[in-house]
């Protein structure tokens, strides 16, 4: 069994954490740029390998329709869920999807869990790079407010990714649980988490025990479309009136213009955190071009996202049955509330100043982390409990929904249900389940249908117990029982918006040649990169006048290794540039201590033994 | 709704040293977490006599105590069979807490343990004293309606409305504290052993009248409300 890793798949940025065994804390992987943050962008080559983090976000500008961005808005939805976001994201969906979204990356199709697994395959990569050992198992964190086909698609995501998903966590509690160990807080948390797609607040009572401390949620509650991106995409919208669509055109292509400004307003918004004004600069449009942005005008373009994020608060805390000031401690989570007016917003509603000493683009992560770590080794002193988001209903006669488990029951959670037909030798009884809190099923979200085989017999006869158990990951199982004979029965679920096991199984095997591919690219960069360097050192120590010092053959042999290596360096055979690396090390050594004793003596020269 | 419970769970023959264990949770030979019985009583579950009043701190610690042996968290590493008893029985150990937590869901619950839980007449039709007071309310909804529709004078209406509201909040308390009185009646009771079984019976009936009535009353509550906010 290979290390544990937890892991914050979040919407703009995605990281993996482990709990130092030596200090019991948990601490970020950093990636080949020395950065945690892995960008949640994916970009698919022209030769077919696929990109993913800063390089592929790079990409955004130049290859446009090969990349993808921000594709957590799409786990677990629809085509017809979507149509919204294409307004304002260039999301290129696949006309032909049916439950399950395919996008367009450059000329091949793939769902939203499959795009995901790519940014998992990456972050496992930086993991087993950092340790040297395999890493086959994870906590991945999700939205608190994901609904059941959002958690089962990152659940899939993580199987495609071949790793063994332990736990499903939700952001807010893992960010408790990373600042309950940081501050060693007890008592009513309130957990404020706005990213760049999601928003989730979460109140939570942190007790100690004889055994240990306990999290436990009292209630939660968000909007799984609501972030940093909204605030982006009316910043863009403006920038366009301001500048007007002719201006732009001529200088870039549309999707690249698209993405350049973007990218200009992103990084204008991120100044204003700390600045009271900024540039948007759209690069490839010229120093000329810059447009001033206040924070003022940044805030009147946030507030309706942040004043959206207030109702769901006042409704969780109603839930916990809390008010405000009966609040001990606020965290923030998630970059956009680095935004001055958030901070502001929050602390005036609560009444005190928000906790911001962990780097809220890390703690999510941290959490994760730490929870990995109680499932892995049993032996942290520190217990979740967490709660269904949206209650759980049964569609009744007339479309109504029958409330079966309600919102912000502690998970796991189970109820029962007693099924009979309606007509003589029925055979199946119709069950749709839903999640939600409308009255009426067809404005709740459908998370499956399944039928129910019946023995034929009369009308009334039979009697089915149907248990409904939402896991301690918030995803439902289903199991049956015939009361009458006391025989289980397994029920064949069709998720609404999710992938088969076959799909998944199918979407492994190709990723796993993927990421084959991606080993030995990596594998070709970092030799090449090695290649190089040898090679300049070698032409600076051949200039040196320790070079004459060396004898004919020598130096033929050192110039055909370096001919030799130049060659291969020029090709795709990772394994024959190392090689040629060790040979030509090897034509050197005698050079290197040549040059050594050269410089030890010079050193030497003039100086007295004390001196050395 | 589940069939009547039976008072005690039989003992079972645990699945991992074959044993006779009596425990709810726990086998009492190996320690290992044992099938859970067909039909759980929650006040067994929480050690706890079948009382109505409940010290709440208690409940929560015991809560607690026994989340940290139950949930599967705890047993990540464990054998499948292990996982999937855990799962069961922490998702129990939920409901009842949840259950009991909840003055009203408790009631209900001893009813339904008691064989004493009835839904029916009383919870979708108005009680027969309530008709009249029901008939005039449902006649300011309706007239609330029709003026909203015709953009017409609301604040005469709302304020009647209003009115009627608190009125049937009112009897809603008055449904609250005959149930918390049944409550200390049951539990008297329960510390005088001997008592005619018949009184704890017509007790019960009672109570389960008080609960009907209490959905109905909350039910038109949260209509009035929901169409004055409206």
């Amino acid at each position: 069994m290979g290390r544990i890793v937890g892991i914050d798949l979040g919407t703009t940025n995605s990281l993996v954490a482990y709990v130092d065994a030596a200090t019991g804390r948990p601490r970020c992987i950093p990636g080949p740029y020395g950065s945690a943050l892995c960008p949640s962008v994916v970009s698919l080559d022209a030769d077919g390998s696929v990109i993913v983090g800063e390089p592929a976000r790079r990409r955004l500008l130049t290859q446009p329709e090969r990349t993808i961005y921000s594709v957590k808005r799409l786990m677990g939805r629809g085509p017809a869920d979507v149509r919204d976001e294409l307004k304002l994201f260039p999301f290129r969906i696949d006309a032909a999807s049916q439950s399950v979204i395919r996008v367009r990356l450059g000329d091949k199709l793939f769902s939203p869990p499959e795009i995901s697994a790519f940014i998992l395959r990456e972050l496992r990569n930086w993991a087993e790079a950092h340790f040297g050992e395999t890493v086959d198992r994870a906590v991945i964190t999700v939205p608190a407010y994901f609904n059941d086909a959002q958690r089962q698609a990152t659940k899939d995501a993580g199987r495609i990714a071949g790793l063994e998903v332990l736990r499903l966590v939700n952001e807010p509690t893992a960010a408790a649980l990373a600042y309950g160990l940081h501050q060693q807080q007890r008592g009513k948390v309130a957990v404020y988490d706005l990213g760049g797609g999601t928003f989730d607040i979460s109140v939570l009572k942190l007790i100690s025990t004889t055994e240990g401390d306990i999290y436990q949620v009292l209630a939660t509650n968000g909007d799984t479309h609501l972030g940093g991106d909204d605030i982006d995409n009316e910043l863009i919208a403006r920038e366009w009136t301001k500048r007007g669509r002719a201006a732009i055109a001529g200088v870039l292509g549309d999707a690249e213009r698209s993405q350049a400004v973007r990218a200009a307003v992103i990084q204008a918004k991120h100044a204003l955190s700390v600045a009271q004004d900024a540039m948007i600069q759209v690069a490839g449009m010229g120093a000329e071009s810059s447009v001033r942005i206040t924070r003022a005008e940044l805030e009147e373009v946030a507030r309706p996202v942040v004043e959206r994020t207030m109702k769901p608060v006042r409704q969780a805390l109603a839930d916990a049955q809390l008010k405000p000031e009966e609040i001990e401690e606020v965290v923030l989570v998630g970059g956009t509330t680095r935004t001055p007016l958030v901070r502001e917003t929050v602390e005036k509603y609560f009444g005190r100043k928000p906790h911001i000493e962990l780097n809220p683009d890390e703690v999510v992560a941290l959490g994760a982390a730490l929870q990995a770590d109680i499932l892995s080794n049993g032996t942290q002193n520190m217990l979740l409990l967490d709660v269904a988001p949206l209650s759980l209903g049964i569609e009744t006669y007339g479309g109504a929904v029958a409330k079966i488990i309600p919102r912000n029951s502690t998970i796991p959670a189970s109820a029962q249900e007693l099924y009979t037909t309606g007509v003589d030798n029925q055979t199946g009884i119709e069950i749709h389940v839903v999640q939600g809190e409308r009255e009426l099923a067809r404005d709740c979200r459908s998370l499956a249908r399944f039928t129910l085989g019946v023995p034929p017999a009369p009308a009334g006869l039979p009697r089915i117990e149907v248990k409904f158990l939402i896991d301690a990951n918030g995803i439902l199982q289903v199991a049956a029982k015939d009361v009458r004979t006391g025989e289980e029965r397994s029920i064949e679920v069709q998720p609404s918006y999710g992938l088969d096991d076959a799909e998944v199984e199918r979407m492994l095997e190709e990723s796993i040649e993927y990421a084959e591919q991606d080993f030995a690219e990596r594998q070709l960069v970092e030799a090449r990169t090695e290649a190089e360097s040898i090679l300049v050192a070698t032409a600076k120590a051949l200039a040196t006048e320790a070079a004459a010092r060396i004898s004919g053959e020598e130096r033929a042999a050192i110039d055909a290794s370096v001919a030799a290596l130049k060659e291969s360096a020029a090709g795709t055979d990772y394994k024959l540039v190392r090689v040629r690396i060790d040979v030509l090390n090897q034509a050197t050594t005698h050079l290197a201590e040549v040059m050594m004793n050269s410089a030890i003596s010079t050193a030497l020269e003039g100086r007295n033994l004390a001196e050395v | 709704m589940a069939e009547p419970h039976i008072l005690n769970n039989p003992p079972l023959v645990c699945w991992s040293c074959h044993e006779r264990s009596l425990g709810t949770h726990f086998c009492s030979s190996c320690g290992k977490l044992v099938q859970l019985a067909p039909h759980i009583d929650y006040f067994a579950m929480f050690e706890m006599p079948r009382k109505l009043w409940v010290e709440t701190d208690a409940l929560e610690r015991k809560f607690l105590q026994l989340s940290w042996k139950l949930h599967p968290d705890k047993y990540a590493s464990a054998t499948e069979q292990e996982r999937e008893l855990s799962l069961r029985h922490s998702s129990e150990l939920n409901d009842a807490y949840r259950t009991l937590r909840d003055p009203v869901a408790r009631v209900e619950y001893l009813l339904s343990l008691e064989g004493m839980r009835k839904e029916g007449e009383t919870k979708q039709q108005a009680p027969a004293e309530l008709l009249e007071e029901v008939f005039e309310l449902n006649e300011s909804l309706d007239e609330l309606r029709e003026a909203r529709e015709a953009a017409g004078d609301l604040a005469g209406l709302k304020a009647r409305l209003a009115a009627a509201e608190e009125n049937f909040q009112g009897k809603l308390g008055a449904v609250d504290a005959a149930l918390q009185s049944g409550a200390r009646e049951w539990d008297a009771a329960l510390d005088e052993p001997g008592g005619a079984p018949d009184a704890r019976k017509k007790l019960l009936e009672r109570m389960n009248e008080l609960l009907n009535r209490r959905a109905y009353l909350r039910n038109l509550v949260l209509n009035v409300a929901k169409e004055l906010a409206a």
